[in-house]
This record gives structure tokens, sequence and C-alpha cells, in this order.
């Protein structure tokens, strides 16, 4: 007796149409080094070392009077927070009337590995909102710090309170040990003196391996079939390149700010703890007595809402709210819920302190 | 001697190479210095330390696979117990596009639980630490090999330029630091 297996021809027609997709792909696609990521229109205010302050052109008539820096994250470049004009950041924040300013971080060399927090905090961070007080001639700026940004944010915040009006965290990073994720995990077992004094930076590798991790088969195997099977949908490829180019672009991080950030964060967790030293001086999360914008996501696998929430309850602000969304690390900032939900809720807290 | 454990046994082959080495630098020096001139010469008095190097590297090479074998033993081990719950959930053939998109989402879903629970669990914390530790020295001495090969040519050593940035730095620091401290003094006029 012979056993048949039936297989449906829609199948067969299926793997066929993802093969031909695949095939076709590079005619219909462009290569990710032929797209701009520069979306909104700016320019380069200022440049010190390798970083750049970069002041977006306004969208309206009217704006805000206090203006905004937004303190970028040390991992990937800033293009996230303008990936794409229908998912942009910083467009929409412009169409709110705020007046944007980004601090890129831009990509630190062999001869940078020196660069510890104090150079960022104290240095490229402080150099910048002195400049915008200057240009802008107000004595305050709102600052808002996504992911790594944020706790730098939030350690000058901490610092130099009479600089800052309005303080907004979105995922930052801040409780080290309760955090869930499996970045926390290895950060918690590296030995990270001995990297930095054998290898300097923190390479682009590491960081690749580190994104590896997470959800491996989702974001290593479906989110490529998922691509290939959509080939033919212009946006959903357009954006999907935008995000994998801002993805491959992962600059090194100075090797002694790196140092500082795996020890006191997430070995030793100092931060929190009130226990943190830059450049000499001690940061206090009680000196943070501003207005305080908590912006977290459920599903954030890169830093997760336990670690980003004590900071809500560490501050010395009266005024601070704690939003939660039902997104992810990236899905917060650059997305259609970003654009619908999370960027309204955050104009219209910060209209109101503006 | 009789070198027994794999310890005693590299201890005597070090011990055996380095003997060697030592007494063919001591005899060859002489001769070496008349016939070499430049760099060669820095070269060859330094050819010791690269047989150190290498030596080193052997036994650091060994410990360095210990990890690297447990991590694909764990990364192994993970696999085939997720592999095992799919087939327990799918137990057929998908055939048709519905159940070949559910066992898709399944199999997705089963890796990426597992795999996560892993990557977060102490045991694969610690052996990720100790393997990239130990790959850190196999750079350490690499790096050594290479400052050997660098003095022989008159070039700086990987040590010399990370003491030029570090003084650079130190330097940068203290012109913003008298930067700022000058802009005050010419805002207070």
């Amino acid at each position: 007796m012979r056993s048949e297996t039936r297989i449906d021809p829609k199948l067969v027609e299926e793997i066929l149409k993802f093969t031909r997709n695949v095939v076709d792909a590079p005619k219909l696609v462009a290569a990710p080094d032929e797209i701009n990521l520069e979306v909104t229109p700016h320019e380069i205010a200022q440049v010190i070392d390798k970083t750049r302050l970069l002041h977006y052109k306004p969208l309206t008539d009217k704006q805000h009077k206090t203006p905004l820096l937004i303190s970028y994250a040390l991992i990937n470049r800033y293009h996230i927070l303008d990936i794409h004009p229908e998912k942009s950041w910083v467009r929409n924040l412009l169409e709110q009337g705020f007046d944007v300013y980004m601090l890129d971080w831009g990509s630190p060399t062999s001869m940078d590995k020196y660069l510890d927090f104090d150079d960022y905090v104290n240095g490229y961070l402080d150099s910048c909102v002195e400049f915008i007080k200057d240009e802008t001639s107000t004595e305050k700026i709102s600052l808002q710090g996504y992911c790594t940004g944020a706790t730098i944010a939030t350690a000058y915040t901490a610092l130099h309170p009479e600089n800052v009006k309005n303080f907004i965290a979105t995922a930052p990073v801040i409780d080290g040990w309760r955090d869930t994720t499996v970045i926390s995990n290895l950060a918690k077992h590296i030995d990270v003196e001995k990297m930095v004094n054998t290898i300097g930076n923190m390479p682009p590798e590491f960081m690749y391996y580190c994104f590896s991790v997470l959800k491996p088969f989702e974001q290593g195997i479906e989110k490529y079939v998922n691509f290939f099977k959509n080939i033919d949908n212009k946006k959903f490829v357009d954006n999907f390149l935008r995000v994998e180019k801002w993805l491959g672009d992962t600059p090194p991080i100075p090797g002694e700010l790196f140092k500082q950030w795996i020890k006191d964060i997430y070995q030793d967790n100092l931060l929190i703890q009130n226990k943190m030293f830059v450049g000499g001086s001690h940061i206090d999360l009680k000196k943070i007595d501003m207005p305080l914008f908590t912006q977290v996501a459920v599903g954030d696998h890169l830093v997760s809402p336990e670690c980003s929430m004590p900071l809500h309850y560490a501050v010395g602000s009266q005024d601070k709210t704690l939003r939660i969304y039902p997104t992810g690390h990236v899905g917060m900032i650059a997305s259609s819920l970003s654009q619908k939900k999370v960027l309204p809720e955050l104009g219209q807290w910060l209209s109101e302190r503006s | 001697m009789n070198p027994q454990s794999p310890k005693e046994i590299t201890d005597y082959y070090k011990h055996l190479s380095l003997f060697w080495t030592d007494l063919i630098h001591l005899m060859a020096s002489k001769p070496q210095a008349l016939t070499s001139t430049g760099p060669m010469r820095a070269f060859a008095t330094s050819s010791k330390k690269i047989a150190t190097e290498l030596i080193e590297i052997n036994e650091k090479l060994m410990e360095f696979n210990k990890f690297y074998t447990e991590y694909y033993k764990q990364l192994s081990d993970t696999w085939s117990v997720a592999q095992k719950k799919v087939n327990q959930k799918v137990p057929d053939v998908p055939h048709d596009v519905e159940q070949f998109e559910a066992f898709k989402r399944i199999w997705i879903d089963i890796f990426d639980n597992d795999f996560t629970e892993l990557f977060d669990s102490e045991k694969f914390g610690e052996n990720y630490g100790k393997l990239v530790s130990k790959e850190l020295e196999l750079t350490k001495h690499w790096t050594n090999i290479s400052n050997v090969i660098l003095q022989s040519a008159n070039l700086p050593s990987k040590e010399e330029i990370d003491e030029v940035y570090k003084e650079l730095h130190a330097l940068k620091k203290r012109v913003t630091k008298l930067e700022i401290e000058l802009k005050k003094k010419e805002d207070k006029k």
C-alpha cells in the first residue's frame, strides 16, 4: 500500500512566489546605501569634536518659547527620530510648534577612547545647552533624552537643574539591577575593564552581537521573510530599509564612557541609589525638581519598563507624569502609535509648560 | 621528568621551548648583532618576546576553547529542546498555506522563548562573560606580538599611541575649562 502526501497547490504557489520575490528584489528595491536618512531640513548649529548640534527648520509660523533639545542614545544614530516623514518624531514636534534641536554624538574613533561620562554630560551636552540658551535668549530649555541618551540627560539635569525647564525621559536606562532584558544579563557578566584596556572603544560588532540575541528568530529570520513577501508594497519596503539601514549604523562607544556605563549603571547600579559621580560631582536624583515626563513601553526588550520607571519615583519633582505605552523600544518613537498617541500626549504636556 | 597531567605537559613544553629560544637567542645574538642593521636588529632582539607570546596564546586558546565549546553546547541543547516542543505541538507536516503559517508562528514563538530564556540565564551570562574575557586575552597577546613588529619598524606601539590619546584628551579638557573661564570673565565685563 502506498501512502500519499497531498500538498495544497496554493502552498506551492506561495513558495514559488516567494522565490520570485527574492530574485526580483534587487530590481524593485533601492540598496540601503542609496537611501538618505536625513529627512527633515535642518542646519548644523554647532560642531565640537565629532558631535554636532542640529537645529531643525520650523514648520509653523508661531513657536513655543522654550526650545527643546533631544539627547539621542549612544547606540545607533539619531536618524531613527526622523526616519520617515510619516513617522518622524522630530517633524511631529515641529508641526506642534516646538523649536527642536538634536544632539548627534557622531562616530567616535580610537583617539576618543578616553572620553568619559564627564565629557558627555558636562562637556558636549552642557555646551549644546549653553549654545541654545545664547541663540534663543532663554534661561532654560526643555530637554528630552532617549534610551541611553536619557541617562546622560538625567545626569545632566541632576547636575544643572538651573538650565532645564522641563525634562522628558523616553525609555531611560536608570535601574540596571531591575532591568530584565538579555542585554542587562550580558552587561552584568562582562569584564568591561579588560575589554576597554584591551580594545579601547566598544566595537560596533559587540553591539551587533547584543542585537542578535534579542528575539533571534523573529528579528533574524521572520523579519526578512516578511520583507521578501512584501517586496511589492512600496511603503512597507521603504520603511523596512530605512530602519534596517539605521540598525546597521552603530558607532563605537568611547572606552572610558562604556566602562563607567556598564559598571555604574548595570553592575553596581549607582545611579538609582544616588551614589554615582560624574566628573567628581555627585548625581543626586532629588535635585531633578522641574516638571518630568517619563515614557516607557511595555514591550521594550532593550530597556525594560522596570529599569526606566524608578526615575519617576526617585526625582524631587512635584509635577511629574508617567506614561506606559503598549509598544516596543523603537515603536514608541517611530511608529503610527507614536504619531497618534505618544507624540500628541507629549506635545500637550510640553506646550502647557513651554 | 615525566609529565602526567595536561598542565604538567603544557608546562614541560613551555619550559622546553623557552629553554631553546633563550639559548638560541643568546647564542645567536652576537652574530645577529654583527650581521643585522637598523630595524631588523630590533626585531632580532625582540624575537624571544614573540616566541613567549605564542606559547601563552596556545595556553589561552585551550581555555578559550573550553568556554567556546560550552557556548555552542548551550545553543545546541536549547535548539534540541525547542525543536522537540515544536514537534509535540505540530506532529504533522503542514499541507496548506494556513497550516504552514500556523507552523511558522509556533516554531518562531517557541524558539524565541527558549533562546531568550537561555540568553537571560545565569549560566549563559557567566559562560559568555568568560568566553569574551578569554577572547580579550588572546587579543592582548596578538597586540603584544604586533607591538614587537611595529617597534622593529620604528613605529609607535599601541601603548605609546594610547599615551598620546590620553595626553590629547587631558589637553582638550584643560583648553575647554580655560575657554569657559575666559568666557565668564568676558561676560562679567
